[in-house]
């Protein structure tokens, strides 16, 4: 860890904010960048601080942080990984959240363990965040019986068979490690084969991409 | 009931069941009939009072007036005329019971009935009785030729009069209104019987045997039955139909309510749980603020957090169960175009000015005026002025169009008083269909707080919400700027 992780804290009540700081500070690489206090002001602290994690309440007053989620990682050159943390575990947050761009979603009562290793993760890119959201998910969009949107669908066709079966197990919860080892290749070798999965659909990182697979339906949740 | 057994009966080809079946029926009828037309006497018709019932008093006076009609023309039968034969007194007699029982039928149908049935029987054997005084009844010994020759003239629909015949389907008009259908019907074939046992009786005395006025009354007669249980028929329906409508609008009630009550249950159980999620982040942020936390203390936040952790996971159960009650999906626009977004934090009055200036853009003069002390109270008072404010200014524009609106928010030492007021509409308004589930609303809101609320038509045409929301003592201490307040939920016990 050279540089520590950068993280603007956005929420609209002061004791959290005040808490998740305390917390996040304490933990090493971690550092707080700022707070925000609602989703405009989020926006606003964003790029001026340029932080690598915001983490994201969803109720907030003004804009909601589900359209300010959708709006920073619209943005373009943005590289800010945002992680939705929420007191209510809703299948509609989690599906909005992802949907808005969103790479991991996790509840304000995490311990502050789970919570440093949400914001690493979510950092580093190399792993989906909580097994259970990935469940969610799955049944979140085996839910909609909606085909698949054509353009999505074409841009499936640009990977290799090889990536194809990648971002299928990305989709299924599997992280880097655990692809390598299925697929009897190096963690280097999945590693590379994600980064061009994500620059060929022209996704953010693997929680993108895995709801970029449910969505084209190239993965079909499993017992449904 | 009899009618239908008798014709399976005939249908079914004397099948054992069948026989059975009339045979009960049958060992029934006396039973049946005297269910109907002996204990009906008594008693009140049995079932619902029917709505005509409240004409009862001009029914009474038409009755009265045909009974009187009917009466002169009986008693100028029965002692002048074809009838001729009864004295004066006798003829008052009869004819004045048999109109007393057209009357009589407006009240006890059923007694009407044996009135009338009484003075047809007096009415023949008095004719006949007479006959014979004044020698004009030939014996049967006189032979077959003397009965021919002596013929009396007794009237076309012998042995009913005419008046008698039309009190007798008077009687059984009402009768078949008031009384199920199988009273009715045993009266008509009581009748019919009895009518031609007396026919029966005079002919033997010498009378002509009329076919076609002992078919003819019958017809009368039946007629009177069918159309009093049609009219019967339709008016239980529609009475049945009124009681449904009423279930349905109780129901409907009942609906609101619990709905709406359900709403209040979700928005304070939400704002329970964030408070409980910033308890739990507290505990755990706790020890991080000592400078050596001891191992007690930490054993003692831990405690603080696994019991917070647990209650959310409790509370997001009950969410669960109260959103699922929810018609629409939590994300959708439950109060979207009304001040409060899909995915804000529940209200508090901070948000008043917010609320305020949505309605304002939508063209509706308001005014504000908050006095006395502004403090954060307890969570559940501050949604639930937030919400009677936002229902009161959401009905003024629903049902005030034009009016202008004033919103007064009084903070008194104990409790916090809400006043929303609205002028009389500039224009008439349909009263619409959502009507009363807001003020369902602030009254459940109201109630739920040990609170008053007063809400009703103001002297100059507008209507008036005042809501006084108990707040317990005043939180000593400057208030932190952050909403909503999240050290005063003791406060929410009055």
């Amino acid at each position: 860890m050279t540089t520590p992780i950068r993280v603007l804290i956005a929420d609209d009540q002061v004791m959290v904010r005040q808490g998740f700081t305390v917390l996040l500070d304490a933990e090493p690489g971690i550092e707080v960048a700022g707070q925000a206090v609602d989703g405009l002001d989020a926006l606003d602290k964003a790029a001026e601080l340029a932080p690598d994690v915001v983490l994201m309440d969803i109720r907030m007053p003004g804009l909601d942080g589900i359209e300010a989620t959708r709006r920073l990682t619209e943005a373009a050159g943005s590289a800010v990984k945002v992680l939705v943390l929420t007191t209510f575990d809703l299948d509609e947050y989690v599906y909005e959240a992802l949907r808005a761009g969103a790479s991991g979603f996790l509840l304000k009562d995490a311990s502050a363990a789970e919570l440093a290793q949400a914001v690493r993760v979510v950092a580093a890119g190399d792993a989906l965040l909580a097994p259970n959201i990935t469940k969610r998910l799955i049944a979140e969009f085996s839910r909609m019986t909606a085909a698949p949107r054509a353009p999505l669908k074409d841009r499936v066709g640009e990977l290799t068979e090889r990536e194809t079966e990648v971002l299928s197990l990305i989709a299924q919860g599997l992280s880097n490690a655990e692809i390598a080892g299925r697929l009897v290749v190096a963690e280097q070798t999945v590693k590379t084969h994600v980064s061009r999965i994500l620059v060929k659909l022209g996704l953010r990182d693997r929680t993108q991409a895995a709801v970029f697979a449910y969505e084209t339906g190239l993965v079909r949740p499993a017992g449904y | 009931m009899l009618k239908v057994q008798l014709v399976g009966e005939n249908g079914a080809s004397a099948r054992a069941r069948a026989r059975k079946r009339l045979a009960a029926a049958v060992k029934g009828l006396p039973r049946a009939l005297r269910e109907d037309l002996v204990s009906g006497a008594v008693g009140p018709p049995p079932g619902e009072r029917p709505g005509w019932l409240i004409w009862q008093p001009a029914i009474v006076l038409v009755l009265g007036l045909g009974a009187l009609l009917l009466m002169i023309v009986t008693v100028n039968n029965l002692a002048f005329g074809v009838f001729r034969g009864s004295g004066m007194q006798l003829a008052l007699l009869l004819g004045g019971a048999q109109s007393l029982a057209l009357v009589v039928a407006a009240f006890r149908p059923v007694a009407a009935w044996w009135m009338a049935m009484a003075v047809m029987i007096a009415v023949v054997v008095v004719m006949e009785l007479a006959a014979v005084r004044e020698g004009r009844h030939p014996w049967p010994s006189g032979g077959p030729t003397a009965i021919m020759e002596s013929l009396v003239d007794r009237g076309g629909l012998y042995p009913w009069t005419g008046a008698g015949l039309a009190t007798q389907g008077g009687v059984l008009l009402l009768l078949a209104l008031r009384h199920r259908f199988r009273a009715a019907a045993g009266a008509l074939v009581v009748t019919v019987l009895v009518g031609l046992m007396c026919g029966a009786g005079a002919v033997r005395f010498g009378a002509p045997l009329q076919v076609s006025a002992i078919g003819l009354s019958t017809a009368v007669l039946t007629i009177a039955v069918v159309v009093g249980a049609a009219l019967r028929g339709r008016q239980v329906a529609r009475t049945e139909l009124v009681v449904q409508e009423g279930i349905t609008e109780e129901e409907r009630a009942r609906r609101a309510l619990l709905e709406e009550r359900n709403r209040i249950a979700r928005e304070l159980h939400d704002v329970v749980a964030h408070h409980m999620s910033v308890i739990s982040i507290q505990a755990q942020v706790a020890p991080h603020l000592a400078e050596n936390p001891s191992d007690a203390l930490k054993e003692n936040l831990g405690g603080i957090r696994a019991n917070a952790v647990e209650a959310l996971t409790e509370l997001r159960r009950v969410l669960g169960v109260l959103r699922s009650e929810e018609a629409p999906a939590y994300g959708a626009p439950e109060y979207a175009g009304d001040g409060t977004a899909p995915h804000a934090p529940q209200p508090t009055l901070d948000r008043l000015d917010e609320l305020v200036g949505n309605v304002r853009a939508a063209g509706v003069t308001v005014t504000t005026d908050v006095t006395g002390r502004q403090r954060p109270l307890s969570p559940g008072v501050e949604l639930s002025a937030f919400r009677i404010v936002q229902e009161a200014l959401s009905n003024a524009m629903r049902h005030a169009p034009g009016a202008r609106v004033a919103v007064a928010i009084a903070y008194r030492s104990a409790a916090l008083t809400v006043r929303v007021t609205n002028t009389a509409p500039d224009r008439p308004v349909a009263p619409s269909p959502g009507a009363g589930h807001g003020l369902l609303g602030m009254r459940e809101r109201t109630a739920m707080l040990g609170g008053e609320l007063a809400t009703g038509p103001t002297p100059d045409g507008g209507y008036e919400v005042t809501a006084i929301l108990p707040t317990g003592a005043p939180a000593p201490g400057p208030a932190p700027s952050a909403h909503p307040p999240t050290d005063s939920s003791e406060d929410t016990t009055p």
